[in-house]
């Protein structure tokens, strides 16, 4: 059992806001009905889930709203399939979390506008995070309430040292540690790669696009017009610095068939010196098998050159939707509204009493099992709410931070469905021919107004023109 | 027919009650009843098949309508015609895909569809009991793993820094290769891993085809003097030659399959322009899109192309061979 010290203020930001809940009008009116929720891994064969329902349901009764919560179990096993097969069966639960496919969904008028919603709740509306605000602009079937999910860059701080060098802060700097890398010895035994991107290039590209000038997802070209990053200037020099780690082996030349469990044992067994990984828990996960596997390890979180890669706000790619059919949208958000309250806050993050934590007086103590819960619904902006204890370690928390700090909107948006065809050509086409300029199978020299060509045809040219009526 | 004269007389499995005073002539619903009450438990067995036949391939057939259609969920759905077909046939890729997915099929039926035939041959000839149990034990093993861990071993054994393919390659002084991200070979690694998951397990039905031959056709010919490779050529493949002929129609009737599963797990973004076949395309764009109307075009395009190699195939082989599916 480790032992998390809370301030007095912490705790009346979270626990003392308890009884205040019960005493407050919540909101302007009481909500009833039944509320179905269908959502990936909430489960009635869950114990957990199931309490946890039931104790959101008797808070919401203390406020009185006469909602019944009720889970609609769905296998977490390509739940996005099984989700829209549901829903086109007919069977349409009152808040619906998708992950994937709800473009379809909500292009038949499905799904509800949330922002005239959200906007009347007391909680909600003041929880969302700035990209939540930018993606419900755009987009405003879909709302999840979490911090960004951006790639934070980590390594072992022994191998930085082992080195010799300073953390990096620009472009030159990550130049030169990734290349001294490969073949520091590393508890004896040399380190084989400066980096890894698993599967393709995307979380290098989240780390170092802005390095090179890639700062958003569609660009102005010298004559003015809109073109996509995909096929910029930018886009070149940084696939020839990818190339050139490639060939002299500081970019894993396997990159290609290694998956994100590759990735990881390749980090943890020091084959690889530095990997991105999701800020938040995927880094406290990296943290702590890391000390795992070798026991003293610690790893650091490395500061990108310039920034991180524009944040897509086009739309949510994940979160809850409320379906037009359902007859209790004032329960729906009663209930949402709930969960984004500190009382709400305080049960969703942080599981409980007995169980994930214990409490002595205004001191609350994390269990051996408080890593096991994670929140259900949402996690506010920390403006609205903190809670008294944090699952994240402060490298995690470091990651988050570092999210936020370089949190910039892209200009990315949601292609019509008649265009899907050509999306899918174009990138399939974009991540062959980058595979090929980074191996040095094709040249980014000689090959590259003919990969431009290529791009184009298989569909790029239809996206640009698209683009260009959309971004004006 | 009977007469009032036999009615004493159980004919067949004609009840004597109905059989009378007056003559019986009985009825295709008759003989349905009376054979149902006789067999009904051989009926009970069979009807979960049935079953299972009638409600995930019987049924879906009117389903396929939604190739023509738009899906809606709320409201009935909407009639297109052919824009699903046509959204299918004019996208930028699916020329690729479709080309794709014919070589990696004749490929697989060129090479992994002889590979059992010739395992079964011989393993037949293996005269030790115990060594042909344990050769078939072993070749058996692959079919049971899932192309998830198959992909893993494949991708291993061909990594180009440490897999043993390429550390084979390097004992006898070869160069190093990528085997997995080398566009003129991912297809073969295709066929290859096909052949090693499902030749072992596909020899079965041959083996077994091989052991309903009559014994005495061997005897007859080793008191003629034959050898081992004239009974083999003239006793055991003409004895098998049925199931050939059944086995290669099916397959063709499969050939727009060129294996979902396989291609999914080993493909990656250096050769999926080699490897992207129609199943992969449609996933994609059908199923990970919720574009079911898409998917349901495809599978129904797929259907038909099967359904017409399979008739071209049974006539086929009716014509040189004599023997057909049906």
């Amino acid at each position: 059992m480790h032992k998390l010290t809370t301030s007095r203020r912490a705790l009346l930001a979270g626990i003392a806001a308890l009884p205040a809940a019960t005493l407050l009008p919540r909101i302007a009116h009481a909500a009833s009905g039944k509320v179905r929720i269908v959502m990936k891994d909430l489960l009635t064969s869950n114990p957990e889930d199931v309490a946890h329902i039931e104790r959101i349901q008797a808070a919401l009764a203390e406020r009185g709203h006469d909602i019944t919560l009720e889970i609609v179990d769905l296998p977490s096993e390509g739940y996005a399939e099984k989700l829209n097969l549901m829903l086109l069966s007919g069977d349409i639960p009152d808040l619906i979390y998708f992950q994937g496919g709800d473009e379809q969904i909500s292009s038949q008028g499905v799904l509800r506008d949330l922002n005239p919603l959200i906007a009347e709740t007391e909680y909600l509306a003041d929880a969302l995070w700035p990209h939540n605000e930018a993606r419900m602009a755009n987009y405003p079937y879909l709302m999840y309430v979490y911090p960004p999910r951006t790639k934070a860059p980590v390594m072992r701080a022994d191998l930085l040292a082992a080195t010799g060098m300073d953390a990096p802060t620009d472009l030159d700097g990550w130049d030169v540690m990734l290349r001294a890398i490969p073949g520091t010895a590393l508890d004896g035994t040399p380190v084989t790669h400066g980096i890894i991107t698993p599967n393709n290039t995307a979380e290098m590209d989240a780390v170092f696009d802005p390095a090179f000038g890639v700062t958003s997802t569609w660009m102005k070209n010298d004559a003015g017009e809109w073109i996509s990053s995909r096929v910029s200037d930018a886009e070149r020099e940084k696939l020839r610095w990818y190339a050139s780690l490639y060939a002299d082996g500081t970019l894993d030349p396997e990159f290609i068939t290694s998956n994100w469990e590759v990735k990881e044992d390749k980090f943890y067994t020091g084959q690889v010196g530095v990997v991105m990984g999701t800020a938040g828990p995927v880094v406290g996960i990296y943290e702590a098998k890391m000390a795992q596997v070798n026991p003293g390890a610690e790893l650091m979180l490395l500061t990108p050159p310039a920034g991180i890669q524009a944040i897509d706000v086009s739309k949510e790619s994940r979160g809850f939707a409320i379906p037009v059919t359902t007859e209790n949208t004032d329960a729906v958000m009663a209930f949402l509204d709930f969960i984004a309250s500190p009382e709400g806050q305080f049960f969703d993050r942080l599981g409980f009493e007995g169980t994930h934590y214990t409490r002595d007086g205004d001191t609350l103590t994390a269990t051996d099992r408080f890593g096991e819960w994670y929140p259900r619904f949402i996690i506010t902006d920390p403006s609205v709410y903190t809670p008294p204890l944090s699952a994240l370690s402060p490298l995690a928390q470091a990651s988050l931070d570092q999210g936020v700090e370089y949190f910039r909107p892209d200009n990315s948006f949601v292609f019509p469905p008649e265009l899907a065809a050509s999306v899918d050509a174009a990138e399939s086409f974009y991540r062959t021919a980058v595979f090929r300029f980074v191996s040095g199978e094709t040249s980014v020299e000689d090959d590259w107004d003919a990969f431009v060509d290529g791009w184009m045809a298989e569909g790029g040219a239809e996206m640009t023109d698209y683009a260009r009526t959309v971004l004006g | 027919m009977t007469t009032p004269s036999s009615a004493s007389t159980k004919i067949g499995n004609v009840p004597k009650s109905r059989a009378a005073g007056y003559p019986i002539i009985e009825s295709r619903g008759d003989r349905f009843r009376d054979g149902v009450r006789k067999w009904w438990p051989y009926y009970l067995m069979l009807a979960p098949g049935l079953i299972y036949f009638m409600v995930f391939h019987y049924l879906p057939v009117w389903e396929a309508k939604l190739a023509f259609e738009d899906l809606r969920i709320i409201g009935p759905n909407i009639w297109v015609g052919l824009k699903h077909f046509a959204q299918l046939f004019t996208s930028p890729a699916f020329a690729q895909v479709l080309w794709n997915t014919l070589i990696i099929s004749a490929m697989k039926i060129a090479f992994v569809f002889p590979l059992p035939i010739l395992l079964a041959l011989l393993i037949n000839e293996v005269r030790n009991p115990r060594f042909r149990r344990s050769v078939q034990s072993v070749i058996y093993l692959p079919h049971f793993l899932s192309w998830v861990v198959i992909a893993g071993i494949f991708i291993a054994a061909l990594s180009s820094s440490d897999g043993a393919v390429n550390d084979l390659r390097d004992a006898f002084g070869l160069e190093r290769r990528s085997y997995m991200t080398d566009a003129g070979a991912i297809r073969w690694v295709l066929v290859w891993s096909e052949a090693w998951r499902s030749a072992g397990w596909d020899s079965l039905l041959y083996f077994a085809a091989i052991m309903a031959i009559d014994p005495a056709l061997y005897e007859a010919a080793e008191m003629d003097g034959a050898t081992r490779w004239q009974k083999m050529r003239h006793i055991t493949l003409p004895g098998i030659v049925p199931t050939i002929a059944t086995l290669f129609i099916l397959n063709v009737g499969l050939f727009l399959h060129a294996g979902f599963d396989q291609v999914f797990n080993l493909t990656n973004d250096a050769i999926r322009d080699r490897i992207d076949i129609i199943d992969t395309y449609v996933y994609r764009l059908g199923i990970g899109g919720g574009q079911f109307s898409l998917a349901t075009a495809a599978g129904l395009f797929k259907g038909v192309i099967g359904m017409i190699l399979m008739i071209g195939a049974h006539t086929l082989s009716k014509r040189l061979t004599g023997k057909g599916v049906w």
